[in-house]
């Protein structure tokens, strides 16, 4: 098993130029870089390996970046977009932000601004959610991008399995319940493939389940989160463990 | 417009309903009569118009502007009664209608409202007239043709302003248009040469290998973001052409050599023997046949059949440029080749609107056929030239 660099960024433009450039840069800063020149080979990268950051141009033939974001919102979710674009009407940029792009940015690109968002892209702490109920991983996806994390998202085992292997998060929520197996053989995975994560376990069935609950819990989860969520207090859950792990603290840091 | 020949034009008008001294006169003698009936036609006037939405909403400034708005119709009224119908006078007429467009002040909404003034007008004259009927028949007759006049002075101000205005904004929407074609074209490039010149001051170890590439790499984009200025300037001239008579079978083997379709794409050529000649400027056409050419391999990216073909078609030699590719959605059909209209990702969008000039100038005509998967047709149609002119 072989981890994924952390600091890998895609980026998708049909001019070769730019592509060279921003390699060359990027490079240059230690950044791993990977360039493709439409919307179709992007997306063939991103599905090989996952990047922290993918700059995108807006204008390609063929498949556009908007399109572009769109495809990997539902398959890399935890990719940090930004648009970048050489005329963008503030409608344009308003409905790329409403699908989930971090920031659109216009050319030429002001680059010690890009770095900086490179930057801080990469700070943001990665977390993923294990869960098969789509509209509240797309809920918890705003929630949470809304308050600076990378969300990654797997709705079954498997692609949990497959997202545990190749990234390194810093906070991991397991629903109790989900297709190909429960909260404890994801809380199992964790512990095998990122034993540095915190987990959280959500459900939403504080009684029927009480007794799994209560293994799971003895098994070493950080947290328990019942749904309907008290999303201050999830927040506030999410932020305080991704802080423990980053300050490499053990147990509670309150 | 100039006060002189806005003048010229209402003295035009008035020989043409033939008006006379002698009209000028009886209305003259009329406006002591009328004067007394004069506030409470001005009162009905200003009633009637607010009882319109549409004519109200113009009236922003409340009662203190219809109190000066009233004055302003005495005036116009007494002015119209005056009998002195010079430059000035006119001036003021076309001024009215100017005044309307400014405020958005609909020109039916002066047609009614004149129409009302005249109701008035005649019904007064009638009850106050003291002479003979034919008299007062004389006098009706004068004021309606005095007041067409006015009319007629007020509509032509309100279209021609109507129109300058018109287009003046749609000169703005056309820069708008230019302004977000062009600033794509060009910011690739200078984005290309920025990100460069980054790398050139910040690079921590560049090679020298890595420092020519990129000083190469900004000549070229340099160029490129020139090529884009003078795409737009060599559009904006399309020299006038010189017609010769030209043999398009050559003229389309010449251009498929320097606009080679990419791999994939099988060409064909079919042009008849016997097929006459062309009466056209050879440079030009050539331009307006790569556009086409190049058009028809960006079509089918995945490639194709490009298929030129050329007929003989009653005292026309037409061209044809077929492809099997993307076809052009029914929508953008009428579009297709407007200047600075593109579906594609890169480009000014100016090919196909180049084409059309060229073509057009050279007395000819270009025309489009598409089925949106199926692919696209365009065909160029040319005069055929004298048989006995040889070809150059």
């Amino acid at each position: 098993m072989t981890r994924q660099d952390a600091k890998r960024i895609l980026v998708v433009d049909d001019d070769r130029d730019i592509c060279r450039n921003l390699q060359d840069i990027l490079t240059d800063l230690g950044y791993r870089v990977d360039t493709a020149h439409d919307g179709l080979s992007g997306l063939e990268l991103l599905r090989q390996r996952p990047y922290a950051v993918a700059l995108l141009d807006l204008r390609m033939p063929g498949m556009d970046g908007l399109t572009l974001y769109r495809q990997i919102k539902q398959e890399r979710a935890e990719t940090v977009s930004v648009l970048v674009t050489a005329y963008a009407t503030p409608d344009t940029a308003e409905e790329a932000l409403a699908e989930g792009i971090w920031k659109v940015v216009a050319k030429p690109v002001e680059f010690r601004k890009l770095l900086e968002l490179v930057g801080e892209a990469l700070d943001q702490p990665l977390v993923l959610i294990v869960d098969d109920d789509q509209d509240l991983c797309r809920s918890l996806w705003d929630l949470f991008r809304d308050h600076g994390f990378r969300v990654c998202l797997a709705h079954d085992c498997r692609a949990a399995q497959e997202r545990l292997e190749e990234s390194t998060y810093r906070v991991v929520l397991i629903d109790l319940r989900i297709p190909g197996g429960d909260g404890r053989a994801v809380l199992e995975m964790v512990r095998q493939a990122n034993p540095q994560a915190r987990t959280i376990l959500i459900t939403g069935h504080r009684d029927e389940h009480d007794e799994l609950i209560r293994r799971v819990v003895t098994e070493g989860t950080d947290a328990v989160c019942y749904k309907p969520f008290d999303v201050p207090e999830l927040i506030k859950t999410v932020r305080r463990l991704a802080r423990a792990r980053q300050n490499g603290a053990e147990g509670s840091a309150e | 417009m100039e006060a002189e020949l806005i003048a010229a034009r209402y003295h035009e008008l008035q020989s043409y309903v033939g008006w006379t001294a002698a009209d000028a006169e009886r209305i003259a003698a009329a406006a002591p009569l009328l004067e007394p009936f004069l506030p409470l036609l001005v009162e009905d006037f200003y009633a009637e118009i607010q009882r319109h939405a549409d004519a109200r909403k113009v009236i922003t400034g409340g009662q203190a502007q219809i109190e000066r708005l009233k004055g302003t119709l005495s005036q116009w009224i007494r002015e119209l009664l005056a009998g002195k119908y010079d430059v000035a006078y006119v001036s003021r007429r076309w001024r009215v209608g100017w005044r309307h467009v400014e405020i958005g002040l609909d020109q039916v909404f002066t047609n009614a409202a004149l129409s009302r003034l005249r109701t008035g007008l005649v019904r007064a004259l009638q009850e106050c007239w003291q002479g003979d009927a034919a008299g007062l028949q004389a006098t009706v007759r004068s004021l309606n043709t005095l007041l067409d006049l006015d009319l007629a002075i007020i509509e032509d101000a309100y279209q021609a302003e109507y129109a300058s205005r018109l287009q003046r904004s749609e000169r703005l929407a056309t820069l708008g248009q230019v302004a977000g074609g062009v600033a794509h074209e060009l910011r690739n490039p200078l984005n290309v040469v920025q990100t460069s010149v980054y790398f050139l001051l910040n690079a921590r170890n560049p090679t020298p290998e890595k420092i020519g590439e990129h000083l190469r790499r900004i000549e070229r984009n340099v160029e490129l973001a020139d090529n884009v200025i003078s795409s737009l300037s060599s559009f904006a001239k399309i020299p006038v052409p010189t017609l010769r008579s030209i043999a398009v079978e050559a003229l389309v083997r010449a251009e498929l050599e320097i606009n080679a379709p990419g791999e994939g794409i099988a060409v064909t050529v079919d042009c008849p023997a016997g097929l006459p000649c062309a009466l056209a400027d050879g440079d030009q056409i050539r331009i307006a046949l790569g556009n086409l050419i190049r058009n028809a391999c960006d079509a089918m990216p995945q490639g194709g059949r490009l298929e030129i073909l050329g007929r003989a078609s009653d005292g026309a030699v037409e061209l044809s440029v077929a492809d099997t590719g993307i076809g052009i959605e029914p929508q953008n059909l009428a579009r297709i080749m407007d200047p600075l209209f593109s579906t594609k990702a890169r480009g000014l969008g100016l090919g196909l609107a180049m084409a059309r000039s060229i073509v057009e100038k050279n007395q000819g005509s270009l025309r489009v056929a598409s089925q949106p998967g199926r692919g696209s047709t365009f065909t160029i149609r040319l005069t055929a030239a004298p048989k006995e002119q040889a070809a150059t």
